[in-house]
């Protein structure tokens, strides 16, 4: 059973629900001092070792059902009629309480045709067909079960594999033989021939299951790294409809996790209470008497990230993700007001607080789309916000510095620069387009603090990372 | 704390019973949780909506074992001056007034500085030492002979660097006083931190802990639940009002009315001697289960209905 436990911490670990070692001994211990005989204790007890968040839990839940059900089959009843499919339930409820007329007959029927043919005959004796037909569930699922281990089930990486998994388990088993004793019946037109038919059914019937099972528990979650991992480094604009949604999960992801990593880092404080134990400490070198006070103080840091976001038609593309990943992030980090422009520049925090995100990024695009000038955008900017850009404040700016060939107006961006502690420009243009054309962005580059290349979610993910951990620190 | 120690957590449906016997009704979730963390010596972290009975599990457990519980109640800018421990100052000022005093008795007949100094060292040096110091809740719960509950309340309330100050406690619990050593706990209290999730705690805390995670009662626990807080209430009542509240709780409000709101409005209607749910009633009573002005103005029209189906069941 305990390695079964591992195998299950595994699934879990593949379906993002982060556990440590020490986690995996808490739930060993669980385990022992419950025992497996209570599914749902053990169920209960292993949550709570396991999965800490709600959503950790509902993975939990489905994971637990999906892994366990197979391996209660083998001592519990009840287990075992509810995972069957019904179908085949029904026959084996009838067959094996009240024996009804149809389950003897087909097994008399095949017995009486098998007096002719040999070959039947050979294959009624067949360990397999067998459990088949006295109805021996477990004995069947233990033979697939050690079939799929010999094929190498566990190594199942995707469902064009099923197919072939499900093939290799039959030929495993031996399922040739029920194969070609069909074929034989057909070729005599024996009357048995639909009882036996009846039997490869329920038998391909249950490995599909089995192989189905298998592959949600070992493949789903490996897919779907690997599904946001190549996500997260295609470029944002060439991103198919299709995966839209995806993404956005993704990203909203991305800044939960930053987020969570940097929100702690904000400190609170004031000058603080008096350090007894320090006033005391220095008083003794003067008789007790304490000449010097010392204060606990506690260091004041108020991050304050003001963020502007190009949201013209040039970088349409990008702005969406821009928007979002602001959007996301304003979730968590108080201090985040976020600006939009392409002519005209406004401030757009209270439409992330008032609507939901899609709501919100359509109606900024409306509001705020157009062409491109960063000119009169800098000035609206000045105008609203520059005076409450001191030492704790990154601004952020999300463009490709296409301007259109207007006036930069390259002094406010320097005045910003002077008082804002961090300039950030993050350009989804790569670095060797800067300055072609009408960019100006080697000129605005000389105000910036720091300059990034940004257009796929990886190199997002990385600068803001960068830039939560230094305003974090200050 | 083992569970051999104490018959009333020898298995999950003791526990239960044991619970049920002192009002608190819990699923057997709640008893597995319990029965877990003595077995294996483990704090519990317990999550879920406010009013779900978080801080009520931890102070029916100090019942059912008959152990003090000890309260720390956390908030902003919450110190291990006022969570662990704090010296005596003015004892310690007194000390060295005394001490002052005494030293020229004790130096008495010395020869030179080198003597003088030896014979300091001699003397007892109690500055920082057990005697002056001034236990806080935490270390007040590693000192109690036969064991505590220790509940840290609203940790989520409190500064990320207290969490770190309570990992040592939660894994091995002993505490770090710098001037004397590490105070190991004489009998290992038995933790529950509470959480109302206003912020994530850190992977560290999480993983030294049990994770309980309380939702809304089911509709026939919380029945359960109000039969044994109010048990005068007429049965029929009590299944209406119960459902009333399940379908409140679906609607989007700013506060969900939590057990405890049920348990005050049926204290209510039974004052008012109900013994049915009707409009005016219900209208007149929902300030009881709402606390918020919007809430009330966003259900009062969906009331008909509401109460439609709560009777209708």
């Amino acid at each position: 059973m305990r390695s079964n436990l591992l195998s299950f911490i595994q699934v879990l670990r593949s379906r993002d629900v982060r556990i440590s070692p020490a986690e995996t001994l808490d739930a060993m211990d669980i385990a022992n001092t419950l025992g497996f005989s209570r599914r749902s204790y053990l169920h209960d007890g292993l949550a709570m070792a396991l999965a800490k968040t709600p959503p950790e839990k509902a993975i939990f839940s489905q994971c637990f059902d999906q892994f366990f059900s197979q391996d209660l089959l083998d001592f519990s009843e009840p287990e075992d009629a509810r995972t069957e499919p019904d179908s085949i339930d029904q026959e084996s409820v009838e067959s094996s309480e009240h024996p009804s007329e149809e389950a003897p007959t087909a097994e008399s029927t095949l017995h009486s045709a098998a007096a002719d043919i040999p070959q039947l005959k050979a294959l009624l004796e067949h360990p397999l067909m067998q459990n088949l037909l006295q109805n021996n569930r477990n004995e069947l699922s233990l033979a697939i079960n050690q079939a799929g281990e010999r094929v190498g089930l566990s190594q199942i990486q995707m469902f064009t594999q099923k197919g072939q998994f499900t093939r290799k388990i039959l030929d495993e088993l031996g399922e040739e033989h029920i194969r070609q004793a069909v074929i034989t019946l057909e070729n005599e037109n024996n009357s048995a021939l639909p009882q036996l038919q009846r039997y490869r059914d329920i038998l391909r019937e249950q490995v599909r299951d089995y192989v189905e099972r298998e592959y949600l528990l070992h493949a789903e979650g490996k897919n779907q790294q690997f599904m946001e991992e190549i996500l997260s480094k295609t470029r944002l604009n060439n991103l198919e409809h299709h995966y839209l949604h995806k993404v956005l999960d993704l990203i909203r992801k991305m800044a939960r996790k930053l987020a969570a990593r940097h929100s702690r880092k904000r400190k609170v404080s004031k000058r603080g209470q008096l350090n007894m134990s320090k006033t005391i400490r220095g008083g003794i070198a003067n008789d007790g008497v304490m000449f010097k006070t010392y204060w606990k103080k506690v260091r004041k840091d108020k991050p304050q990230i003001l963020a502007i976001c190009d949201v013209s038609g040039s970088v349409a593309a990008y702005a969406k993700f821009l928007l979002l990943f602001l959007y996301s992030l304003q979730d968590v980090l108080p201090k985040v007001r976020s600006f939009a422009f392409s002519s005209h520049l406004g401030e757009v925090s209270d439409y992330f607080v008032d609507y939901p995100v899609e709501k919100a990024i359509e109606l900024i695009n409306w509001k705020y789309g157009g062409a491109t000038d960063y000119g009169s955008s800098l000035l609206d900017f000045a105008n609203l916000a520059l005076n409450d850009i001191n030492s704790n404040t990154t601004v952020i700016i999300l463009g490709d510095a296409r301007n259109n060939n207007g006036d930069p107006k390259l002094e406010i961006m320097q005045s910003i620069y002077q008082r804002a502690k961090q300039v950030i420009w993050l350009n989804p243009e790569s670095r060797k387009a800067w300055g072609t054309g009408d960019s100006d962005m080697l000129r605005y580059q000389s105000a910036c603090h720091f300059t990034a290349e940004c257009n796929n979610l990886k190199q997002l993910e990385r600068v803001v990372d960068q830039l939560l951990k230094s305003t974090g620190t200050a | 704390m083992n569970t051999m120690d104490f018959p009333q957590l020898a298995s999950i449906e003791k526990i239960e019973q044991g619970f049920e016997s002192f009002g608190y009704i819990c699923s057997t979730q709640i008893a597995t949780a319990v029965f877990l963390a003595a077995a294996l010596r483990k704090p519990i972290l317990v999550e879920g909506p406010p009013g779900v009975g978080k801080t009520e599990l931890a102070k029916t457990t100090a019942q059912l074992l008959d152990l003090p519980l000890i309260r720390l109640q956390c908030y902003e800018g919450l110190d291990e001056a006022k969570a662990l421990y704090e010296w005596k100052y003015g004892k310690q000022l007194l000390y060295t007034q005394v001490l002052k005093e005494k030293l020229g008795d004790l130096l008495q007949g010395a020869q030179g500085l080198a003597e003088s100094v030896e014979r300091l060292h001699q003397f007892g040096d109690i500055f920082y030492s057990p005697e002056f110091l001034e236990p806080r809740p935490l270390l007040k719960a590693m000192q109690q002979e036969k064991g505590a509950i220790l509940l840290i309340d609203e940790v989520d309330k409190s500064d990320y660097e207290f969490e770190s100050l309570l990992l040592e406690l939660l894994s091995d619990y002993q505490i770090s006083i710098p001037e004397i050593g590490t105070v190991k706990a004489t009998t290992a209290p038995m933790v529950f931190l509470t959480s109302n999730n206003t912020r994530d705690l850190s992977d560290a805390l999480k993983r030294r802990c049990l994770h309980l995670y309380i939702p809304f009662p089911t509709v026939e626990l919380e029945q359960r639940i109000i039969q044994s807080r109010v048990p005068d209430i007429d049965d029929l009542l009590r299944h209406q009002l119960v459902q009333f509240v399940h379908s409140l709780r679906q609607l989007d409000l700013k506060k969900n009315p939590a057990i405890s709101e049920t348990i005050d409005w049926a204290r209510s209607l039974l004052l008012l001697s109900a013994d049915q749910l009707n409009e005016d009633l219900v209208r007149t009573t929902l300030n009881v289960l709402l606390k918020f002005e919007d809430d009330i103005s966003a259900t009062e029209p969906e009331l008909q209905s509401l109460i439609g189906e709560a009777i209708g069941r």
